[in-house]
């Protein structure tokens, strides 16, 4: 894959990485989070073998808050820079004080928990189609499958939505694998390709509980999110994805 | 020159002579202006340069397939088992040990090692009589007895009411389980070997002593009435006046051979008529014939088991006092009715005895009742062999390694020990004796066989020290019979193991022809820079030096050391000598080698998924589920085209791009819908493709299908005609008219042989045979013949229109100024491509009429993927990668699951011989076989080259070796598999699952990789030739 991926040649203006916001929390928190989604599944992995359509739809809402948390933590909103609250006029400085809180919940919160419903309901039922063309069962298992797509939708398109908007054309490009590659492009990659790889180990005559759909697919995407985050963040920054 | 510009200096003057060449190159590129000077003379030349290359481009190939042919021959005559076998015989006079007591051996008539019990005996084989079939049902939970449950109780209730006079007990087949394979076992008592396996098409005599041939030495007069194989394995053995032998291989008729066993013998049991024979053999074939085409979940199951089931008890009733009636089956049929491989339902028998004296017994009161299931007290059906020649008093034939069956010597009390201790050790020393041969035969020393002599040396220990006094136990002899018993026991998994013996040098040669092929194959199919066309003669040349000289070479050296095999020395020579000659070649234009490895995603995807794939054949799991697996790479690749149609900056590029490659997913989906499940994805996977687990047959509303095809299919692909505008000419009349008409008449087909299957019209079954198969033969015509003809003689799909000025004509068609009009060529942007492509639409409507309603549907899909993928290769600029022609493999591979197939022996659907014909006729019922079996994979083959032509300039250069580069990374694709199915079945020669998994795998990727050269080389390679040179007809020639 690494021929694959070269410096960009000329990096347009709207196209440049995402760098995370520069302060102390989110440098911090960004690195913790990864650790913090991989333990909730983790801890809930027994469950979700166990049973794995009311185990999924908790685990669903832990990562929901795990990711908004970490959309507004770290990630800048659309459209804003990677340092947008730090202008502060002189005067102004008694008067934002008591309002931190409500500008912190109405500038980042609701703009992360709207990421995560505009996010969440289209990609969904898409994901889960991809994944019956992709050989899900088409008669039996829709909650399993749907609750699968739920849980990659969550770590692909939460943080992507909150931090490139819905514009069409930046999405024809998020798709076509034409951004340069950060953080956030890199969870949803490494998502996705970890997602892919999780189907490797169903047909293995291991008779294992776990192989049972779709638990290695939710495995894959997340140990695929993780990795492409820290990949993303750091080694491939910047790079681009060249197919030919 | 329009515009007259003053052109004062030299510079100008070069300038405006060099605009000039460059418009007139341009136009001739475009075929607008005839090429200048002796154009005539130039184009004649580029024609006869033309096919001059093409020519050695088959030649190039061809030589590649015929190293192929050499790799896999040399591994597969390793690799299938083999057998030394013993022309030694046993004799009545000279029995294998001194015979205990006061009997005098050596009289036929008195039985020659042992008294004789029977005079006469009458064996019936009734072709896969499962054991199931003969017991009564006894449901475990509400369940409903099935169409093969309780039909043929006459055996269980004789064996239960009269134990002294029958009994019933599962019959054990050792796989391949085919007929022939069986007769071997059944009347030499030795294993079978998988070399001998392929041959069921066409039998050989058995050279082995055997039941048949002792008792024809023995002048018995032995009848043989039913199924041909038996006259193929021992030819001239049986009474001709009285023998009447019927063709085996009709599966579609159900009576003719049983109608006729019945029909002959119950004249020959009359009493009137005993005189005339000693031993009858009746072999019915019509239980066989309705698994493999009804399946035997099906009423016609029931119908021939109660036929069977009245047949046998008229033959008892008839039956005199001397004479011995056994039935068995050869073998049993799976779920689908099907056979030849090693699952439980296929090795499960039923064997049944009787005679009107009591003469059989049980040692235990227990036994009295048939075991309910094959895998209580099961007899191996070598027994027979041994059973049967004590019985009849034969002598044991020299190679047998079964053992007596009990129930048959132990007398009606069920206690007459000493008689079950002196057959057993009767048939251990002749065991033994054959095993010292063979030892000595092999040059063999005793180690393998050390802890079989220790028991050998016990039994007969026991047996002197009883010195043979009629006042021994019933305990002592029945511990004496066990000694003997656990002798053979040891001696046959000995057999078993030693048997399995492969020659490893010879497969490691194959495996190395295999790889260097591979590697030569790979080199010139993706590390070439440039025209191949041009590069090829002197590979080709440089092969055929090394080949000669490799060939010349082993010759020397098989006669210098004549100890070695020349067989193998000669082929191993010539193999390594062509590619070390062809290696020469590539260093003479080392200037012009890249590296093979891709530099692009969609190269390393590629070569990512092909790999991987591989790798997966060794592991059993991922063989079993390589449906699913190829299903996950397509959708992968899919996934891929419309992410990479996403990034075309044209956005007519991207909506094409997307649209089609979401459509080849969507389509690759529901063919994943059809499935025939083999047995180990049980319980995960719920076949479909026919009427139900248990059937053959289709499903009514299957065939539907065949006529969704027929009406919608051809509109669909006729757009892709229609969006360059090559609609034209005759491929009008072929889209709307012929190929409509036959797909239409293939689906009639279809409903003709569900009318005749389901008996919709009884008394018009032979009608609807005879219409069935002239419109069968009819397709075949609209096909091949007429396709053909048109193909050869049609000119490319263009049209000419003339528009007056102002008129506003796509940018796709060429525009040439004629003053106030401009002439516009319709279809000019994708000349090549439509023309090429009617090859794929005929080959099409031949496949598709070969396969079953259900695989009519998933062809389709394969058909308008092949389309949609011409699109998406085109829209992202991909044809020079090796996406198309890998994809290509992955859809073959896939549809070739989707049409009914796993890479298993019974999944073979052997009835599609008769679609066309009504018996067998070579080459042509292999041939139709073949088309069946691999028609998806021949399909895609064919589709290669139309992945480079597709929408290119008519005279864009280096066309043929853009084919040449296609064709060869098809191949290449599938030489990756067949190597790595043939290193892992060779690896993995000692795996418990070698003949159910690894084995057939490599079959199947043998078969398909010479199948794909073959198709590639002369309909895909031959085809570009017929296009090719009807282009260039209209547009002349470059260079």
């Amino acid at each position: 894959m690494s021929t694959g991926i070269q410096e960009p040649q000329k990096p347009k203006p709207s196209a440049t990485p995402i760098d995370i916001l520069n302060n102390d929390t989110a440098k911090i928190y960004t690195h913790i989070h990864p650790i913090l989604v991989l333990s909730l599944y983790a801890y809930k992995f027994q469950s979700i073998v166990a049973e794995p359509v009311p185990a999924l739809s908790e685990s669903l809402i832990w990562l929901g808050i795990l990711q908004i948390a970490y959309a507004a933590i770290c990630l800048p909103p659309t459209g804003g820079s990677a340092a947008p609250v730090e202008k502060k006029k002189p005067g102004e400085k008694k008067r934002a004080a008591p309002s931190k809180i409500e500008s912190g919940v109405n500038g980042k919160i609701i703009p992360a928990f709207l990421s995560l419903v505009v996010s969440v309901a289209p990609a969904t039922p898409l994901l889960a189609g991809i994944l019956v063309l992709f050989g899900a069962p088409i008669t039996t298992h829709h909650a399993h499958t749907l609750l699968c797509a739920a849980h990659i939708s969550l770590l692909t398109t939460l943080p992507l939505v909150y931090v490139h908007g819905v514009n069409g054309e930046t999405w024809r490009e998020i798709i076509a694998l034409l951004r340069p590659i950060d953080e956030v492009y890199g969870c949803m990659i490494g998502t996705v390709f970890g997602a892919w790889l999780g189907a490797v180990p169903i047909p293995l005559d291991w008779d294992r509980e776990w192989q049972k759909w779709p638990v290695t697919i939710v495995t894959g995407a997340y140990i695929g999110f993780a990795v492409g985050k820290l990949v993303g963040g750091t080694v491939l920054k910047g790079k681009k994805i060249m197919f030919d | 020159m329009d515009e007259d510009e003053p052109l004062p200096s030299y510079e100008g003057l070069a300038a405006a002579f060099a605009k000039a060449k460059a418009e007139k190159e341009r136009d001739e590129a475009q075929g607008l202006r005839a090429t200048t000077g002796n154009a005539a003379a130039a184009n004649k030349q580029g024609e006869v340069h033309f096919k001059a290359s093409h020519g050695i481009l088959i030649a190039f190939f061809s030589w590649i397939l015929a190293l192929h042919a050499l790799g896999i021959y040399l591994f597969t005559s390793g690799f299938l088992l083999t057998r030394l076998v013993l022309e030694h015989r046993s004799h009545c006079s000279v029995p294998p040990i001194d015979v205990a007591g006061s009997y005098t051996p050596g009289s036929p008539d008195a039985g020659c090692w042992h008294p004789k019990t029977f005079d006469k005996a009458i064996v019936i084989i009734v072709d896969a009589l499962r054991y199931d079939f003969t017991i009564p049902f006894h449901p475990t939970e509400p369940e409903k007895p099935r169409h093969f449950h309780n039909s043929i109780p006459f055996l269980y209730d004789t064996a239960v009411k009269h134990p002294n006079n029958a009994f019933l007990l599962p019959f054990i087949a050792d796989p391949p389980t085919t007929t022939l394979q069986r007769l071997k076992g059944l009347t030499t008592g030795t294993l079978p070997t998988f070399l001998d396996a392929g041959s069921n098409f066409a039998g050989t005599a058995i050279d082995e002593d055997n039941l048949i041939e002792q008792l024809h030495n023995a002048s018995k007069r032995i009848v043989h009435l039913g199924d041909d194989t038996w006259h193929a394995l021992f030819p001239g053995y049986f009474e001709s006046n009285l023998t009447h032998a019927y063709d085996s291989f009709n599966v579609w008729d159900l009576h003719t051979v049983d109608n006729g066993v019945t029909e002959h013998i119950f004249p020959l049991i009359h009493p009137s008529n005993t005189s005339q024979w000693d031993v009858i053999i009746g072999h019915y074939l019509g239980v066989d014939h309705a698994g493999h085409r009804y399946g035997p979940e099906h009423p016609a199951m029931t119908a021939k088991l109660n036929q069977m089931d009245d047949i046998f008890r008229r033959m008892v009733d008839q039956l005199d006092d001397d004479t011995l009636l056994v039935v068995m089956g050869d073998h049993g049929m799976d779920a689908k009715g099907d056979h030849g491989g090693e699952s439980d339902d296929e090795i499960q028998a039923a064997l049944w005895m009787y005679s009107k004296r009591d003469r059989f017994g049980r040692s235990s009161p227990s036994y009295n009742i048939p075991p309910a299931t094959a895998k209580e007290r099961p007899v191996s059906q070598i027994d027979l062999v041994p059973t049967l020649s004590i019985l009849l008093g034969m002598p044991i034939p020299f190679n047998n390694l079964g053992a007596p069956i009990e129930e048959a010597f132990i007398g009606p009390k069920g206690n007459d020990f000493q008689n079950l201790a002196t057959v057993s050790r009767l048939t251990a020393a002749q065991i033994h004796r054959y095993q010292q041969e063979y030892t000595r035969g092999k040059g063999l020393d005793d180690t393998t066989r050390a802890t079989a002599l220790s028991l050998w040396d016990t039994a007969n220990g026991a047996w002197t020290s009883l010195g043979g006094s009629k006042r021994s136990t019933h305990d002592q002899l029945h511990h004496i019979s066990s000694a003997f018993l656990a002798y053979q026991a040891e001696t046959l998994s000995i057999c078993r193991a030693l048997w399995a013996e492969f020659d490893v040098p010879r497969m490691l040669h194959g495996v190395q022809i295999l790889a260097l092929t591979l590697l030569t194959l790979g080199l010139y199919a993706r590390g070439l820079d440039g025209e191949r066309a041009e590069l090829t003669p002197i590979l080709l040349t440089r092969g055929i030096i090394g080949t000669l000289l490799g060939a010349g070479l082993g010759m020397g050296i098989s006669f210098a050391f004549s100890q070695l095999p020349r067989e193998h020395v000669v082929i191993y020579t010539t193999a390594v000598g062509s590619i070390a000659g062809i290696s020469t070649g590539f260093w003479h234009i080392r200037r012009r080698l890249v590296s093979p490895l891709p530099n692009s995603i969609w190269g390393w995807v590629c070569v990512t998924v092909t790999v991987a794939l591989s790798a997966g054949f060794a592991a059993n799991s991922f063989t079993i589920w390589e449906d699913e697996i190829l299903l996950h790479f397509l959708c992968t690749f899919g996934i891929l085209g419309a992410l990479s149609s996403f990034r075309q900056k044209n956005s007519i590029d991207r909506a094409l791009g997307c649209y089609h490659s979401i459509l080849f997913v969507v389509l690759t989906r529901i063919a994943s819908l059809s499935r025939l499940c083999r047995e180990e994805q049980m319980p995960y996977c719920v076949s479909t493709y026919y009427a139900s687990a248990n059937s053959s047959t289709s499903a009514t509303w299957q065939l539907a299908i065949p006529y969704t095809v027929a009406f919608l299919l051809p509109n669909f692909i006729r757009s892709y005609y229609k969006g360059t505008r090559n609609f034209q000419g005759s491929v009008v009349t072929w889209f709307d008219f012929a190929l409509r008409f036959g797909l239409l008449l293939s689906a009639a087909y279809w409903t003709l042989d569900t009318a005749d299957d389901g008996d919709w019209y009884p008394g018009y079954g032979e009608m609807l045979k005879t219409t069935k198969t002239i419109i069968a033969q009819l397709v075949f015509a609209i096909a091949l013949a007429f396709g053909y003809s048109t193909f050869a003689w049609s000119k490319p799909f263009l049209n000419i229109e003339t528009k007056t000025r102002g008129a506003t004509s796509s940018s796709d068609q060429v525009v040439a100024d004629g003053g106030t009009s401009s002439i516009t060529i319709l279809g000019y942007a994708n000349v090549h491509g439509s023309r090429y492509a009617f090859l794929v639409t005929m080959w099409f409507l031949a496949i598709t009429l070969v396969q079953k309603p259900m695989g009519a549907g998933a062809i389709g899909i394969a058909w308008w993927q092949i389309f949609s993928l011409f699109e998406i290769i085109d829209t992202n600029k991909l044809s020079d990668t090796p996406v198309g022609p890998v994809v290509l493999g992955l859809l073959g591979s896939f549809h070739f699951f989707k049409t009914g197939h796993q890479a298993t022996l019974s999944s073979i659907q052997w009835e599609s011989a008769f679609i066309p014909l009504r018996t067998i006729k070579y080459p042509w019922s292999p041939l139709v076989v073949v088309l069946n079996t691999f028609g998806a994979q021949i399909l895609c083959a064919i589709a290669v080259p139309a992945i480079v032509l597709w929408k290119q300039p008519p005279k864009k250069k280096g066309l043929l070796g853009d084919v040449a580069k296609a064709i060869g990374t098809h191949i290449l694709f599938y030489a990756v598999i067949n190597l790595a199915t043939t290193m892992w079945a060779g690896h993995l020669r000692r795996h418990l699952m070698l003949y159910r998994i690894f084995s057939p795998r490599f079959m199947t990727g043998a078969l398909v990789l010479l199948t794909v050269d073959v198709v590639a080389i002369f309909i895909a390679l031959g085809g570009a030739r017929i296009s090719f040179l009807s282009v260039g007809e209209v547009f002349g020639w470059t260079g």
